[in-house]
């Protein structure tokens, strides 16, 4: 099974899924989730250092979010999830772009 | 020191070439942690979604198993992982050629272990068109590949990650309920991970461990002077023209050697065993052999033969189709014993549910000339 679509002189890789797009996507995810994955355990390593120097209280960094802090962060949260969720409404951006 | 002051002069990590140690090993683990996801839900649920769906009255066979999954979904996603699990363990950013890399200066300079090698060596066309296990380069290329291969082998078997060694202590002890060796010959011995077990069980052996990647080479004679092995010696030579004398060793072994060499080199190395071997000597072999396993069906040898193909290991499946026991009896070779190794406790376990490597030993014993047999 290849892909005959890569470069002259280069390996094509194995597909694995009736479209090769899906194999190179489902790429993109395990990358992304392997950079969530070295995020979380960097900061997991900041908050013991932090704790270690007493500059970090573990039981507020845990506790459920208050209604103030929920509401502050309401901006930012929206913010994400539209620019995660709006390529599914496939709307194009900028008028003339041939669809 | 204030600890924050510390950790604000380390290097910014995500703008190097090369990622900070914490990031590789992070990100390591997250790929031993996806590979045992794969091992033990996705090779099970493959397993029960086959049996579901098989024709029970028809013989199974390989293709029989590819035709019934062939329009699976999670077979897709089980394969897909399979490879790109490995491919991203060697190769990319977070990947062990890049991190390895990045200490060469520091790594190169602890070989200085005295290792015999050979510059004039032809390396075998087969050997040097594939990549093995998807390692860039091959085992031999690099002079930090012997460094690549080490830790990746590591967490070659995810559910044993860091723990790996088990299965080649397992081996040796093994070979050593059969005979008390005094000379061992270890065929493709690598970084000396099969070796060193040998100089364990058989301290008072004069033990020799060949290979043709010089890389590995220097790795074997490092780790062996650390680990003060004293009774091993390295040296770079194909396995199936070692320049030994005829009947200079009373046991020769290889561990996973035979699956990687095509079938006309298999057989040169069986023959050049034989030729090295003492009458009487013992030969042992630790390969990969699906029919063997008690858990040895179609299945099975449709997951070892698309393994294989995943795993840039070309002749797997044709070691997998040989009939061993009858080129060791041609080759003079009696009380052949094809059996299933396990290396872990309760693997053999006929329903063990999760994806292992089918290991087998294969052990033959050089016959004795009956004119230089013992009388009773």
């Amino acid at each position: 099974m290849t892909d005959d679509a890569s470069a002259p002189g280069e390996p094509a890789e194995q597909v694995f899924f009736a479209d090769p797009a899906l194999d190179r996507a489902f790429g993109v995810v395990m990358a992304l989730a392997t950079e969530l994955q070295v995020l979380r355990d960097r900061v997991a390593a900041l908050e013991r250092q932090l704790e270690r120097a007493g500059q970090l209280d573990r039981q507020a960094l845990d506790a459920e979010p208050s209604a103030e802090e929920l509401a502050q962060s309401k901006q930012d949260r929206e913010a994400f999830v539209r620019h995660l969720m709006s390529p599914l409404l496939g709307r194009q951006a900028s008028r003339g772009g041939a669809s | 020191m204030n600890p924050l002051a510390q950790a604000s002069a380390a290097p910014a990590h995500g703008m190097a070439d090369a990622a900070p140690d914490r990031a590789f090993a992070a990100a390591q683990a997250f790929l031993v942690s996806a590979k045992s996801f794969w091992t033990t839900e996705m090779f099970p649920a493959l397993r029960g979604e086959y049996e579901n769906a098989r024709d029970p009255l028809a013989t199974a066979t390989p293709e029989s198993v590819a035709a019934t999954l062939a329009d699976s979904t999670l077979y897709r996603y089980f394969a897909w992982a399979e490879r790109h699990l490995q491919k991203m363990k060697y190769s990319g950013r977070y990947g062990l050629v890049a991190w390895q890399g990045a200490h060469r200066q520091s790594l190169e300079a602890t070989l200085t272990a005295p290792v015999a090698l050979d510059a004039s060596l032809d390396l075998p066309r087969y050997y040097v068109s594939v990549d093995i296990h998807q390692h860039p380069g091959g085992v031999w290329r690099d002079t930090l590949a012997g460094f690549v291969y080490e830790r990746g082998a590591r967490s070659t078997t995810p559910l044993a990650a860091g723990r790996h060694a088990d299965l080649h202590q397992r081996f040796a002890a093994l070979v050593a309920d059969t005979l008390e060796a005094r000379s061992v010959l270890d065929l493709g011995c690598g970084f000396g991970k099969s070796t060193r077990p040998f100089c364990t069980v058989f301290p008072q052996a004069r033990i020799e461990g060949i290979d043709l990647a010089a890389p590995c080479l220097k790795l074997a004679a490092r780790m062996s002077a650390d680990a003060g092995l004293g009774n091993a010696r390295f040296r770079q030579a194909d396995a199936a023209r070692t320049a030994c004398r005829p009947g200079e060793f009373d046991l020769v072994t290889s561990t996973m050697l035979l699956h990687e060499l095509p079938p006309p080199a298999i057989r040169q190395v069986l023959e050049e065993s034989a030729r090295v071997l003492a009458p009487g000597g013992w030969m042992f072999h630790l390969d990969f052999l699906p029919a063997v396993q008690p858990r040895g069906d179609a299945f099975a040898r449709f997951i070892h033969y698309g393994h294989a193909r995943r795993n840039n290991e070309p002749f797997m499946q044709p070691l997998a189709q040989l009939d061993l026991p009858a080129q060791l009896r041609a080759l003079g070779f009696e009380q052949i014993e094809v059996l299933p190794f396990a290396e872990a406790d309760g693997v053999l376990a006929p329903d063990y549910p999760h994806w292992r490597f089918p290991w087998t030993v294969i052990r033959a014993r050089k016959a004795v000339p009956s004119d230089e047999r013992a009388t009773p």
